[in-house]
């Protein structure tokens, strides 16, 4: 098990090559379904949250809320694209936040929960009515 | 391109919609869209599954979901059924009762699993939900025959009543006569867990005969074998049936009555019960068995060569339950014979014994492994185990989901080598990526952690009793594995370090059990402190932990996410460590 500065290597569908920090991209990947500029939103995006998470960068709950509602901010192909990238790579969290952003979009929904009040919602959602699946 | 729909759902049309909406996850999905999402879910959400009966209050319940008609509800934590949580730690469902009976008058489905009822809390479901209509009872306690009285007098439109392996206290074998002669609507009835005499078999055989949609009857050892055929020409549309004790002198007319009863029940799938059998009276079922699906022999000793026999005329099976006696010959007969099985258990006639009494070794299941492509859930008692086996097994079928191995003496090494099993169970979760649940026993050092942690990343549930070397060992598994939801342990050497360290994970879970471990009181106080969200609670019969130094171990520890805060209704031998509680007692 390698420590978190080991750097590793991704191919793309059109054949462009990233080299990423291996904290950044957890898993074995296949990213051969997956174009390069989606492929390179995605990785801003885990690095964000993943230098957010670590401390490295300085950035508040209400700031990075704010980055991701940003981030979501493209055309419904390219959304799309990043949903189904999302999915295949296995980032949950990337993978919630564009969801409910299509369903949003889609019906033409305003998100208007603050940021403590999804909070509370999503954490009595998995602590009191979760199922597993065990 | 997809074209922006600008228009906005009238609510009557969203609730239609999230009415097909049935899976917790995706429900709870919707109420994060947007506030009027949550508030017309909310309304219309109608089963609510709460995992711990302390994670939440019945009154939040209430509050955010008003129309619920179906509740399921479990209590004490799993390592309740070793014997390892206290009688009076907690699990009350009255309380629940109690909210519900004035908030949810059109209640439907009441289920417990290893929770406390009791007679008035029985007695009080029977005045109070007046469209009633399932009762399960999973592993529960506390109650008698005068609470099942209640329920049979007065839920006029009960459907299911199931029991399954709840201790009651017998003080009237009448009860099952207070089911009005109107009652015609049971589907199911399983009272398989009462003693004796607790059933009125006229009753019985009348209630029986007046429901057209019983589907699943499982009955008591009181009911002998010759009374069999009776209930079941009166029920020849059972699927699931068990049996009483299966036992008598061999008489021609009552095998030929038995055996014709059985032929009539087209559609049995799957048969339970079996107290006491003589091996004769098998054959009895053999019209059935090419349907038979599931049968749960865990209470019959029947020998290894009846066994066979038996197996080998049920060749759609699906899930088996058995004694040992089974043996390895047994379950290499079950590989040839049974290719759809999907799920063995096979349980220790002979525990405590100390030498073993049957021949059933890892063989058996290196067999199965092989045999049956479709095995996804294993339990499975012995008394040796080997690497190379476990490997082999791992090779076999890597899509296992449960994995739960019970070496029955502690820290057993690989009996061939005499090395930890370390390497086998590090093939188990290696080669099984879908592996959802595993308990581990043998001798194992923290090595076998380490692969879990890097290999576990779907494992939701782990047991572990006597295994490890170090804080390391818990180390691994609360840093690797994602997706670990509940963690039991027991006799093993872990201590403060993995566990302060590991603290955000806990509220990522939804319990910690750990028991005779080397977690001081200290330690248990500092993780109340640091995190209030999550209960963390100090069991110890013998004496409060304070009268010891703050490092002494804990006897018993049992940590819990909740967004109910601390509970209130702790015995004696329960603490509750935190900053603001003080210690609560």
């Amino acid at each position: 098990m390698g420590s978190t500065s080991t750097k590793i290597k991704l191919r793309t569908s059109d054949q462009k090559v990233f080299e990423v920090e291996k904290a950044v991209a957890v898993h074995v990947i296949h990213v051969h379904s997956v174009s390069g500029d989606i492929l390179s939103k995605i990785l801003d995006y885990c690095k964000k949250h993943v230098n957010s998470a670590a401390g490295k960068e300085d950035i508040s709950p209400e700031e990075l809320y704010e980055w991701d509602a940003n981030f979501v901010k493209v055309d419904q192909n390219t959304l799309f694209d990043l949903i189904l990238a999302a999915n295949c790579l296995k980032i949950e969290s990337l993978l919630d936040l564009t969801c409910q952003t299509e369903i949003r979009t889609t019906f033409n929904i305003k998100n208007d929960y603050t940021i403590e009040a999804e909070e509370a919602v999503r954490r009595e959602n998995k602590w009191a009515f979760d199922m597993l699946g065990v | 391109m997809q074209k922006k729909m600008a228009y906005s759902f009238p609510d009557e049309v969203l609730e239609q919609v999230f009415s097909f909406i049935q899976s917790d996850k995706d429900r709870n999905a919707v109420s994060l869209v947007c506030k009027s999402w949550d508030e017309i879910e909310r309304w219309c959400r109608r089963k609510v599954f709460i995992g711990n009966c302390y994670a939440v209050s019945p009154r939040m319940v209430i509050r955010r979901f008003p129309e619920v008609r179906s509740i399921k509800l479990k209590g004490k934590p799993h390592f309740a059924d070793f014997n390892l949580v206290p009688d009076g730690w907690g699990g009350y469902v009255l309380p629940w009762i109690a909210e519900m009976a004035g908030a949810y008058p059109w209640l439907e489905e009441i289920r417990l699993k290893r929770m406390v009822v009791t007679d008035e809390s029985l007695e009080l479901i029977a005045k109070s939900f007046k469209n009633f209509k399932v009762l399960v009872l999973f592993s529960c306690e506390g109650f008698s025959t005068d609470g099942l009285a209640a329920i049979a007098a007065s839920c006029k439109n009960l459907r299911e009543l199931d029991l399954r392996e709840s201790e009651v206290d017998d003080l009237s074998g009448h009860w099952l006569a207070h089911f009005p002669e109107t009652c015609t609507s049971l589907v199911s009835l399983n009272i398989s867990c009462l003693r004796s005499d607790e059933v009125s078999f006229s009753a019985l055989e009348r209630l029986v005969g007046r429901c057209p949609n019983l589907r699943s009857l499982r009955l008591n050892r009181a009911v002998t074998l010759d009374k069999i055929a009776n209930i079941l020409r009166r029920a020849p549309q059972l699927v699931d049936f068990g049996t009483g004790y299966y036992a008598a002198e061999l008489q021609p007319d009552v095998f030929s009555n038995l055996a014709g009863a059985f032929s009539s029940c087209k559609e049995l799938k799957s048969l339970s019960g079996f107290w006491d059998v003589v091996p004769a009276y098998l054959p009895a079922l053999y019209s059935i068995c090419p349907r038979l699906t599931s049968l749960n022999l865990s209470y019959a000793t029947i020998q290894s060569p009846d066994l066979i026999k038996l197996v080998s005329h049920c060749p759609r099976l699906q899930r088996l339950l058995v004694l040992d006696y089974v043996e390895d010959s047994g379950l290499e007969e079950l590989a040839s014979s049974c290719k759809d099985l999907q799920e063995l258990r096979v349980f220790p006639s002979d525990p405590f014994g100390a030498e073993p009494n049957v021949s059933l070794t890892e063989q058996g299941l290196v067999a199965v492994s092989l045999g049956c492509p479709k095995l996804r859930s294993v339990l499975y008692f012995c008394r040796r185990m080997s690497n190379a086996a476990l490997v082999t097994i791992a090779q076999n079928r890597p899509n296992l989901t449960r994995f739960r191995l019970c070496i029955i003496e502690p820290k057993t090494p690989d009996y061939l080598t005499l090395e930890p099993l370390d390497v086998g169970f590090g093939a188990i979760v290696e080669h099984c990526k879908d592996l959802r649940r595993l308990s581990l026993s043998g001798l194992l050092t923290d090595h076998v952690f380490e692969y879990i942690g890097t290999y576990g990343k779907k494992l939701e549930m782990l047991s572990v009793a006597f295994a490890g070397d170090s804080d390391l060992g818990l180390h691994h598994v609360l840093s690797g594995c994602e997706s670990l939801r509940k963690l039991e342990i027991r006799d093993c050497p872990f201590g403060d370090k993995a566990l302060l360290a590991n603290a955000a994970k806990l509220e990522t879970m939804r319990s910690l059990w750990m028991s005779s471990c080397a977690v001081s009181f200290g330690a248990c106080k500092l993780l109340g402190q640091k995190m209030p969200k999550l209960n963390v609670e100090v069991i110890d019969e013998t004496e409060p932990p304070d009268s010891r130094p703050e490092s002494c171990p804990v006897d018993k520890l049992y940590i819990y996410r909740s967004v109910a805060g601390p509970r209130f209704d702790m015995p004696p031998f329960v603490w509750t460590m935190g900053e603001a509680v003080r210690i609560l007692h």
